[in-house]
């Protein structure tokens, strides 16, 4: 069945069982490397994305409740030789081991930061509740997002770094 | 990522490829360690032990090769999970090599092509690879030396390696590429290196941002999950309940009909479906798994007394340090102290990619 997918602002046509997670369909039909597949079942945050605003895990999303939604993975918040301000605070603090939580836990940080460009830690630790770390980055995470709100903030446009979905 | 057919041709492949490496003899090199040649009637001596995994893939092309177009690329068998060691180790190879570490490229646990250092497991990275490829900088670095004192005339110490190439005192130099190209070297390394001294390192011990983050923090393919080859088909194991569960049953005319299944695989207790897409194998092998029935028998040790049984497996007993004596007239407390017995899981599944050639070769 086609659907229409709205992704990092722009629109995709993808063929797929209507029941397919949008995980597999970001992965393997659109070829974005953002979202990660880590348990499948919802258990672990690193395939987080964000529609409408909203963090959501895209293992559990079937693909046909999306049509029509905006859609933004990491590959949205900006690229390797322009990164938007969450990237740069992440690459700035180092704030990745494997990296494969890593993504989930950014998109968490972008759905609170579009809300909050100045959460407390107790505000940022709930948003990422919800994402797992097995390598134990949690406190360079969590001073990476205190650092893309900074530099948000110093850039005084909350959104920029939303640069194709904003 | 590609498996040849065996040792030989992988050698063959790395030898036959051109590119490093300096075909002088490295007793010129390091004059220090003249062995004398042995009479004729002695038994050739075992090997000297190299250090680090040098002992393993002895030849100094194993680990740098140094192109004619003065490239350099640097292997390790060691794998990039996490723990830093891509960046690691190139900040070891820069340092010996004397060149910035963007001029190196730096191939990890390509089974095609890098050295076979194992697992990459048990914090063996640095002290095993680390030390083959300092010392194989070290002694490239050396060889370049003294072949640029042999086209220059004059003594190895008026030199000085930087930036890659071979400068001289008064003015000449040439690049890493000149001094090797046309050459193939196939040496074996030396026991000794002449390193560096700490006080002159410029890249080693100085913090360097990792060269894998920026990748894993814009969706750039960074896993092997990111791998997507031109008719890619995808798999699902269904898991045993337990470990040494034993497949007594399953229905394969459950997983048979259903969208995009391709062949369902069946090998003694290991039980897989290959299907077109990977959400039809996910759901191919929960049907699969429903209709699966194994045999379970208990084969892990008592849950409740983890420590009793990691004690009965104790192979070392030893004493971590000791100083000073007990006075006679304190209190002696004594304790016993357990942690639970962990092993790390990662968030990333385990996952593979295999390709089947034209050749027959299969790259996974
Ligand atoms: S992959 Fe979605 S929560 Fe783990
Ligand atoms: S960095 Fe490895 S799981 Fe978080």
């Amino acid at each position: 069945m086609s659907i229409s997918l709205t992704v990092n602002g722009s629109p995709h046509q993808i063929d797929a069982d209507p029941s397919t997670p949008l995980l597999y369909v970001l992965r393997d039909d659109l070829a974005l490397n953002g979202a990660k597949y880590g348990c499948g079942l919802g258990q672990c945050g690193s395939c987080t994305v964000v529609v409408d605003g909203e963090a959501v895990l895209s293992c559990m999303v079937p693909v046909m409740l999306l049509e029509g939604r905006e859609i933004t993975t990491i590959e949205g918040l900006g690229t390797i030789d322009d990164p938007g301000p969450l990237q740069q605070a992440f690459i700035e603090l180092q704030a990745a081991q494997c990296g494969y939580c890593i993504p989930g836990m950014m998109m968490s940080a972008h759905a609170l930061l579009r809300r909050n460009a100045q959460p407390s830690d107790e505000d940022i630790r709930e948003a990422l509740a919800t994402n797992l770390c097995r390598c134990g980055t949690h406190m360079r995470i969590l001073a990476a997002i205190r650092r893309a709100g900074e530099l948000m903030k110093a850039a005084s446009l909350p959104e920029s770094d939303e640069r194709r979905a904003g | 990522m590609g498996i040849l057919k065996d040792e030989i041709t992988r050698r063959s492949v790395i030898a036959g490829a051109g590119g490093l490496v300096v075909s002088f003899s490295l007793s010129r090199a390091f004059a220090q360690a003249p062995a004398p040649p042995a009479p004729p009637t002695t038994p050739p001596a075992p090997p000297a032990s190299l250090p680090g995994s040098l002992d393993d893939d002895r030849f100094l092309d194993s680990w740098i090769r140094i192109n004619p177009d003065n490239s350099i690329t640097v292997f390790t068998g060691k794998a990039e999970l996490g723990q830093g060691i891509r960046t690691a180790l190139l900040q070891v190879a820069a340092e010996e090599l004397e060149v910035n570490p963007t001029e190196i490229e730096f191939i990890t646990a390509d089974t095609g092509r890098t050295p076979n250092e194992g697992f990459t497991a048990g914090s063996q990275s640095m002290q095993n690879s680390g030390t083959a490829i300092r010392n194989a900088a070290a002694q490239v670095r050396a060889l370049l030396l003294a072949e640029a004192a042999k086209r220059f005339g004059i003594a190895p110490t008026e030199l000085r390696a930087e930036n890659k190439s071979v400068l001289a005192k008064d003015g000449r130099s040439a690049t890493y590429g000149e001094l090797v190209s046309g050459q193939t070297l196939h040496v074996e390394a030396q026991p000794q290196s002449a390193f560096k001294q700490p006080g002159s390192f410029r890249v080693m011990g100085k913090p360097l941002p990792r060269v894998d983050i920026p990748a894993k923090v814009t969706g750039q393919p960074a896993y092997v999950h990111d791998l997507r080859l031109d008719g890619m088909l995808h798999a699902r194991v269904v898991r045993p309940p337990s470990p040494a569960a034993e497949l007594t049953e399953f229905d394969q005319s459950a997983a048979d009909g259903m969208p995009g299944v391709v062949s369902v695989v069946r090998d003694g207790n290991f039980l897989a479906v290959v299907a077109e897409k990977e959400f039809q194998a996910v759901n191919a092998m929960r049907t699969l798994a429903e209709a699966a029935r194994w045999q379970e028998r208990e084969t892990l040790p008592d849950q409740t007394d983890l420590p009793a049984e990691l004690q009965r497996l104790e192979r070392e007993v030893g004493t971590v340090a000791e100083a000073g004596v007990i006075s006679s007239s304190g209190k002696v407390f004594e304790a016993t102290y357990t942690r639970p017995y962990q092993i790390h899981g990662s968030i990333g599944p385990s996952c593979a990619v295999a390709q089947m050639k034209a050749d027959g070769t299969l790259d996974v």
